[in-house]
């Protein structure tokens, strides 16, 4: 037992030590606040996702552009912790960004949590809501765009048969599932509707094109000529394979998919794109702390204000644009409610 | 005796120290061929993880890293590779949120409660590879790869609004567990350290102890060693591969605690992910040993707190990344080398000493 | 062919030095020594595959030096390895033309070759049969056939008899003479003495690593070459007094098992093998490898559960036991394969010490180990049982196997076992650490012990057991009494020639040459 205690003692020292270290030496998130530009803080994808992010870096592009501000751009890897966020968002504070933006609703708690210990800075959180009072959320009315994607899959397809692919099975992406069956449903009666997800709760989902592909392959056997693929950079996969079958046709989400440089040789099975303003947002984030009136609390962008909308590149939903803004329409009255949460 | 000590003490040494000056030595490369400079990075890691909240954030960090390459690292002791930490002690998490979200009981019951909930879960979802393995004679590689995606698909099924779980905005989480049962935090400055901080040293401690000074942990480690002397020797192989699944899968329950009941208070979509991996990376760094998988959590903190630096200073944010996958593999490497050379610089000190004998013995005997 | 003052050192050892050898041509040249005395060092050095570090080789005069086995062949030299390096799926054909293909071509030409060589010597080789149906010997024979068809005319057989039943001994030294009416020269190494004084003509001691006398056949008795090799005289003849009891300790009944094999192939292993063993006795498995001792072994110690048929240790049934339960009543366990069953190779000597005996005394209290008590009593192993080595921290794979083997037996007495299981408890050990192990089997059967002796070495058998059964294809064929068998009439059973009681016949003038353990104290 003479041993055991002396190791035990060792350890003990060794935690006092280790108590004691972090007890002393300076902190190193003493400075901060100086205007250095955008801190825009990634989801897993990165900015050159063709979706999301890359929607955000738009207005950060923008940004640049129009109001001269510089922007810092960040990414987060597979499998973080909400320390890792925190971190990242406490970096960009720190070193003097305002505001720092985090892009996608895993920075939801992270950016309500760093924004009150950087009172001074601006934060902005896209797809979640603002809890503290220098925070600025931005949400999106995904199920309506989605809606009208249904609409338009509804009137496209030959064999009444359209799928639905979601990057991961949670509550944001399954708007995108809710109002998209809604549209098809309201639209053709007939249609069967088959939605699948790549991973059950793995942000992996996000950037696994592969996954997307297998996915879209198995849907397009199944003879469902659209598909609708909500699943930020994997939707790349599956706008691939789509492009592969002659007759069928892909939706892209949140950029407009035709336009994108990287997706240009599937561009003609792009039949329109359901697109979140993100980079609108971001942009009167930036220019509103530019002026020195900084947005704060959540705002939400609909289909009534163009805050989502239909993508329109491509011509490829011209003939039925009429029938679309109908829908349109409706929503924006009231006359019909989209559902965000799936019919079970 | 003594010089074989000393050899041991310094071919212990040997072995770290080579494999962080090889990993520094091809790190820089990398970094050099990116452009930039080697020598400021490590500056930047230096200055920027030394500071008291760096050292805060990385052992706060290095505590779930630590109990899962614990996990990890007692079936790599008897040579079962379990891969399914991840899987076990996130659906072991997932379990001990929703019993934990469902009571109120006071503090000291309810803590326990969910830890206990947690390894219970753990073991069971690693038990079924430890069976599986004894007696269908699958491998626990396969089996625990495809419980961790049944994992993962058993919590998405259940974390949802109107299963086991609540909306909150875009996430599903379960619900929060009540205020008795945040676990309790050091305090130090500038921001506090996690508690489990103990319980992580503790269960350290307890696989120090159980592997080397019991009979069961004899009998383990001998399966490890060689599965043939030990089923000779007595061991039920078959029985210690359960026993030991059960008991890795106990201590992956333990990994998702800290976040559990430190900082989430519910297991939502946002749940981290991926630890069991890390861990598996941490147990290999660390040599199996208690202390060494603690430098090795550590250093793993310290590299991701001081990554999210570098990005800062316009270097690559794949550098980190590169180097953790560097250190490991050399130190696989090193250690490999500085063991096959002890094992020979030790038979051959065995010769020599014999030879010696038998030299004055046959002295001895032509002067008699 | 000579070689003078061969000296070879490894790092720390010098495994040859001094070595000064005169070979003839045309003569069978036998080096004998201990395991471990640098015969192997020596046999690589002259086939090119180790390099000496001082010292000369030459060859009808012309000094030579190899570099590589395949410098040896163009010099005519070929050797056979312990180890047949044969493929089983090919035919002793393509065995024997693989990789020497530029020759004689692969077909009709090579075939012709092969039985002209065949015929010459005596050798009886089909050529094309399957590697994989054929027996020991004749694979010896496929071995000997591709050395000559590349053109050898010096052989090196590196213990050739070591894989043999004393029928097929004799039928390989028939192949030998043969090669050597015909001018070959045969290098033979064995620690065999009496195979030895039989087929050579010079022989040539080495010990420690150096040679240590040149002896003819005729001049010298297996007790003077033994001493050669040990370098001192050997202890004295032991006078037999059986220890028998009417205890019994074990008792195997109808003991049944099959296993499935590669293929899912049901096979019997054990059929309705049944014996006894009492206090004090010494029972002895003779058998060709393979035909079930290793499982009879393993049933005995709980390795395997039986299919049928009871054990019974000293009166309690244990036939469905685990194995700690086993060896905690008093089974002692000296394996066959000792570095898969009987060591943790990379483990220190203490804790191989406490393997296969976790839970006893002085191992372990309660549930904890006792590592000072299992320390101590691992330095007294050592010294008790001349286990050589620096220390109780190094591992057992740094010792050498007679060593090993040493605190192996001193682990298994240590615990006074009712019943010892040693199967093949010499095999690759010195000839000091044999008689050790010997002497340490014989004074434990006087105390009481019961073994069940399993050995491929006929003499040992013979030398040390009480009674003889025979195994052959899972069950014992045949008994006989060690006090009158002869090695060869045993070897007849092994191979299923014979069976039932076997008695000796005096007009089987066989020469037993051989010393036995308790007669001459020692064989190797």
């Amino acid at each position: 037992m003479h041993r055991v205690s002396k190791i035990a003692a060792a350890g003990i020292a060794t935690a006092a030590l280790t108590l004691s270290l972090s007890a002393c030496g300076a902190s190193s998130t003493e400075s901060g606040g100086k205007d250095k530009g955008l801190g825009l803080a990634f989801d897993v994808g990165g900015r050159d996702d063709h979706s999301f992010n890359e929607a955000a870096a738009r207005g950060a592009d923008k940004a640049e552009k129009d109001l001269g501000v510089k922007s810092k751009m960040m990414t987060a890897k597979n499998g973080e912790t909400e320390a890792d966020r925190e971190q990242r968002l406490t970096s960009l504070a720190e070193a003097g960004f305002n505001p720092v933006v985090g892009v996608g609703f895993n920075y939801g708690k992270s950016v309500n949590k760093v924004a009150k210990q950087f009172p001074k800075t601006t934060f902005g959180v896209v797809d979640s809501p603002s809890q503290a009072k220098n925070v600025y959320g931005m949400v999106f009315a995904e199920n309506e765009a989605s809606y009208l994607a249904g609409v338009a899959a509804a009137l496209k397809s030959k064999t009444h048969k359209v799928g639905f692919i979601g990057g991961v099975n949670n509550a944001l992406i399954q708007k995108f599932q809710a109002g998209f069956e809604q549209g098809v449903k309201d639209t053709d009666a007939k249609a069967k509707v088959t939605s699948e997800y790549l991973y059950a709760n793995d942000d992996k989902g996000f950037n696994d094109p592969a996954a997307a592909k297998g996915k879209a392959k198995g849907m397009l056997d199944a003879g469902i000529d659209v598909i609708y693929t909500a699943a930020g950079q994997s939707g790349n996969g599956s706008i691939e394979t789509v492009a592969g079958k002659k007759g069928t046709w892909a939706i892209g989400v949140d950029s407009d998919q035709y336009l994108q440089p990287g997706l240009s040789q599937y561009k003609g099975s792009i039949l329109t794109s359901v697109m979140k303003n993100v980079d609108v947002a971001v942009y009167d984030l930036v220019k509103s702390v530019h002026d020195k009136k900084p947005l704060t609390g959540t705002k939400s962008y609909t289909l009534k204000d163009d805050g989502v909308r239909l993508s329109t590149s491509g011509g490829f939903i011209n003939d039925i644009q009429a029938k679309i803004d109908a829908a349109k329409k409706k929503i924006a009255s009231g006359q019909v409610k989209v559902s965000d949460t799936p019919a079970k | 005796m003594k010089k074989l000590d000393k050899n041991k003490l310094i071919l212990g040494i040997a072995a770290p120290v080579l494999a962080i000056v090889a990993a520094l030595l091809i790190t820089s490369v990398i970094i050099l061929a990116t452009g930039k400079d080697p020598l400021h990075a490590y500056a930047v890691m230096a200055d920027f993880g030394s500071k008291s909240d760096s050292q805060v954030w990385i052992i706060n960090k290095a505590v779930p890293y630590y109990l899962s390459a614990l996990a990890v690292a007692i079936g790599f002791r008897m040579n079962l590779f379990n891969i399914g930490v991840d899987g076990q002690y996130r659906i072991a998490a997932f379990f001990a949120a929703v019993v934990g979200g469902a009571l109120t009981l006071p503090g000291f019951l309810q803590i326990p409660l969910i830890i206990l909930v947690a390894m219970l879960v753990g073991s069971v979802w690693a038990g079924i590879a430890g069976v599986l393995k004894t007696t269908r004679g699958v491998s626990e590689v396969i089996t625990t790869i495809m419980l961790n995606a049944i994992a993962a698909a058993v919590i998405g099924y259940f974390l949802q609004d109107g299963r086991l779980a609540v909306k909150d905005g875009n996430l599903f989480h379960t619900p929060n567990l009540p205020a008795s049962s945040h676990f309790f935090t050091i305090p130090t400055q500038p921001a506090p350290l996690d508690g489990f901080l103990v319980i992580a040293v503790v269960v350290g401690f307890a696989y120090w102890f159980v592997l080397n000074r019991t009979r069961f942990g004899f009998d383990l480690r001998t399966v490890g060693q060689s599965e043939s002397a030990a089923e000779a020797g007595g061991v039920s192989v078959k029985r210690m591969i359960v026993t030991s699944m059960l008991l890795s899968g106990g201590a992956a329950g333990l990994i998702g605690m800290p976040t559990l009941l430190g900082t989430s208070y519910n297991y939502g979509t946002d749940f981290p992910i991926g630890i069991g991996f890390t861990g598996i990376a941490i147990a290999l760094l660390g040599r199996n040993h208690p202390v060494g998988m603690a430098v090795a959590a550590l250093l793993w903190g310290f590299l991701e707190r001081t990554g999210t630096q570098l990005e800062f200073e316009d270097y690559q944010q794949e550098i980190v990344g590169v180097m953790q996958g560097v250190i490991v593999l050399c130190v696989v490497v090193a250690y490999e080398l500085v063991r096959r050379y002890g094992l020979r610089l030790q038979q051959r000190q065995v010769g020599e000493e014999l030879a010696a004998q038998a030299r004055k013995t046959e002295k001895a005997e032509v002067s008699a | 062919m000579e070689l003078r003052g061969i000296t070879k050192r490894f790092p720390g050892v010098v495994a040859n030095h001094d070595i000064d050898i005169t070979i003839h041509r045309g003569t069978v040249h036998a080096l004998v020594g201990e395991n471990g005395a640098g015969k192997s060092t020596l046999m690589k050095i002259l086939y090119g595959m180790q390099k000496p570090d001082e010292g000369t080789i030459s060859i009808d005069g012309d000094q030579v030096s190899f570099h590589s086995p395949a410098d040896a062949i163009a010099r005519n030299i070929g050797m056979v390895h312990q180890h047949f390096m044969l493929a089983d799926n090919l035919t002793v054909l393509e065995n024997v033309v693989l990789g020497g293909e530029k020759l004689h071509g692969i077909g009709g030409k090579a075939r012709a070759e092969i039985i002209k060589i065949s015929d010459r010597y005596g050798l009886g080789v089909r050529p094309d049969v399957l590697v994989e149906d054929l027996g020991v010997a004749d694979r010896q024979r496929v071995e000997i056939l591709k050395v000559l068809y590349r053109g050898a005319r010096t052989l090196i057989l590196d213990e050739p008899t070591a894989v043999l039943v004393p029928q097929e001994v004799d039928a390989l030294f028939d192949n030998l003479r043969e090669l050597k009416a015909e001018g070959l020269t045969v290098i033979f190494i064995s620690h065999k003495l009496g195979e030895v004084l039989s087929v050579a003509d010079d022989i040539t001691v080495i010990r420690r690593g150096t040679t240590v006398a040149s002896v003819v056949p005729g001049e010298t008795t297996p007790k003077q070459l033994a001493e050669l090799m040990v370098g001192s005289e050997l202890p004295s003849p032991q006078t037999r007094e059986s220890t028998v009891t009417d205890v019994e300790m074990l008792k195997v009944d109808g003991l049944r098992l099959s296993t499935a094999d590669a293929e899912g192939v049901e096979r019997t292993v054990l059929d309705e093998v049944s014996l006894t063993i009492r206090k004090g006795e010494v029972l002895g498995i003779a058998g060709v490898e393979g035909n079930g001792q290793a499982e009879l072994v393993e049933a005995i110690m709980g390795m395997r559960d039986p299919d049928g048929g009871t054990i019974t240790l000293d009166g309690v049934d244990i036939s469905h036991r685990p194995t700690r339960a086993r060896r905690e009543d008093g089974i002692g366990y000296i394996p066959e394969d000792r570095h898969r069953h009987g060591l943790l190779l990379e483990a220190p000597l203490w804790e191989n010490r406490i393997l296969g005996h976790v839970t006893e005394k002085p191992n372990a209290k309660g549930r904890l180990l006792d590592l000072k008590a299992a320390r101590a009593d691992t330095a007294r192993i050592v010294a008790e049982y001349d286990v050589r080595t620096p220390g109780i921290e190094v591992t057992a794979a740094s010792l050498s196997g007679g060593n090993q083997q040493k605190l192996i037996v001193g682990r298994e007495m240590s615990h006074h076992p009712k019943l010892l299981i040693a199967a093949h408890p010499t095999r690759g050990v010195d000839v000091g650490a044999q008689a050790q192990i010997w002497d340490q089997i014989r004074a434990a059967r006087r105390e009481g012990l019961a073994v069940l002796l399993i050995s491929a070495d006929l003499d040992e058998l013979i030398g040390l057991s009480d009674g003889l059964r025979v195994m052959y294809r899972g069950r014992l064929v045949a008994d006989a009494d060690p006090a009158t068998i002869t090695p060869e009439e045993l070897g007849s059973a092994m191979t299923g020639a014979a069976s039932g009681h076997l008695t000796h016949s005096d007009s089987d003038t066989a020469a037993d040459s051989e010393p036995r353990p308790s007669q001459e104290g020692e064989s190797e």
